[in-house]
């Protein structure tokens, strides 16, 4: 089963199948709309606004995600495992560097 | 006399277990401990000690502390003076409140990162002993790492608010833990602020290291490998793992070590690094890297900084 996942701010549209997390379906796709940092829930680069849609979701850090804001629909992609088709806004970015 | 070398990092995870399959099938280590808390100990084959890694479960991924191992007792009198009259507060610990270490100190350097100061750990012996021994054991599994090489830690930078930790930490790093400045990035307007410090304390290129950021972190813990050809094996045993990697295979231009960066299942950046890079002296003159050429520094190869390098991290 692959799911639809589109990112508002820049109108991309990827598919995810069952099982994958959003960042590695859009990383593999070759698209770049969500900022892709370690997949793995601990650096917040890719932060997003789940605006539409059911999925289920891993452990991610709450250095950057707090539990209102997991309760508000925001997520880290790298976490995020779609059940349905998903909207969503993204919210991280890669910070200045010095 | 002193300190002698990087012993354990204590980092965080978010999934034990995911974490344990990262550090025991990926990387090559062993499992030696669990504690009542739930902390788990690693070590890597070739290390005697009885671990250099310390898993401990949390909401967040980074760094807990980093432990350094010093030669004496008496080594840590005089650090305590030191640091002390340094104008850092420093606690003196006693056995065992570190797991399976001896008297140990306890102080924040400038940046805040927490770090000890210990003269005993206890031996475990390393998995090919010390009566001819053959050169590696049977059985290593993954990248089979040799060793806990150095870590490298984000620390603030701001220059137009006048903060660069970076600088504050490899000036007490040299001053007080008697370490030396073997390369460093510099930037800013006349070139003299430091952006990035390598330091060694004994012969290897860096026993630590600091990069400017937007805040303090982990950059990343290294792993000490023999040659290109294990780095190459180390990226396979990745890419059979389908762990994320941040850098394929590369060389350094600081160190000249080579590289890869990649991340465990919590986001903390780990590298393998091959080779010695070169002998680092005390007396060996610093290498210094340019604002213009930072990207040859960190990636010889592309010459080019990837984004992710300063701004991905736990």
């Amino acid at each position: 089963m692959t799911f639809k996942v589109l990112i508002e701010n820049t109108d991309e549209v990827f598919g995810c199948s069952e099982g994958q997390h959003i960042l590695s379906a859009m990383a593999k796709m070759g698209k770049k709309g969500i900022p892709s940092g370690c997949h793995g829930g601990g650096c917040g680069v890719c932060k997003v606004k789940i605006n539409q849609g059911a999925f289920s979701s891993k452990k991610m850090s709450r250095a950057h995600v707090s539990a209102d804001e997991e309760k508000a629909g925001y997520a880290l992609a790298c976490r995020i495992f779609p059940e349905t088709d998903i909207t969503l806004h993204v919210i991280g970015k890669l910070q200045k560097r010095f | 006399m002193g300190v002698l070398r990087i012993s354990h990092v204590n980092i965080r995870v978010l999934d034990m277990e995911a974490s344990l399959h990262h550090y025991i099938n990926v990387v090559g280590m062993k499992k030696v401990h669990e504690d009542k808390q739930g902390n788990v100990y690693l070590k890597c084959w070739d290390e005697w000690d009885k671990y250099s890694l310390i898993l401990t479960e949390a909401d967040k991924a980074g760094i807990n502390h980093i432990g350094y191992k010093v030669e004496s007792d008496e080594d840590l009198d005089r650090f305590k003076k030191r640091i002390s009259d340094y104008g850092i507060h420093v606690d003196d610990i006693e056995r065992g409140a570190l797991d399976s270490v001896g008297r140990a100190l306890r102080f924040n350097i400038p940046s805040g990162h927490e770090m000890y100061l210990y003269a005993e750990k206890d031996y475990v012996g390393t998995d090919v002993g010390t009566v001819n021994p053959e050169p590696w054991p049977d059985g290593l599994v993954g990248a089979g790492v040799h060793w806990l090489d150095h870590a490298l830690l984000m620390s603030e930078f701001d220059l137009e608010n006048g903060v660069n930790k970076v600088e504050e930490n490899t000036k007490f790093m040299v001053d007080v833990l008697d370490f030396y400045l073997v390369e460093q990035i510099l930037v800013g307007p006349e070139g003299n602020q430091q952006l990035a410090t390598w330091l060694s304390v004994s012969n290897t290129p860096h026993d630590i290291a600091f990069v400017g950021g937007p805040i303090n972190g982990l950059h990343h813990i290294a792993f000490f490998m023999d040659s290109w050809d294990d780095v190459l094996k180390a990226a396979d045993v990745m890419g059979k793992n389908k762990v994320k990697i941040d850098v394929t295979p590369q060389r350094h231009g600081v160190t000249r070590g080579y590289t890869i960066y990649f991340f465990d299942p919590s986001g903390n950046r780990c590298e393998t690094f091959g080779g010695l890079g070169y002998l680092a002296q005390r007396d060996r003159p610093v290498t210094t890297w340019t604002e213009d050429q930072i990207g040859s520094g960190i990636f010889y190869h592309t010459g080019e900084l990837n984004e992710a390098f300063t701004t991905v991290y736990t």
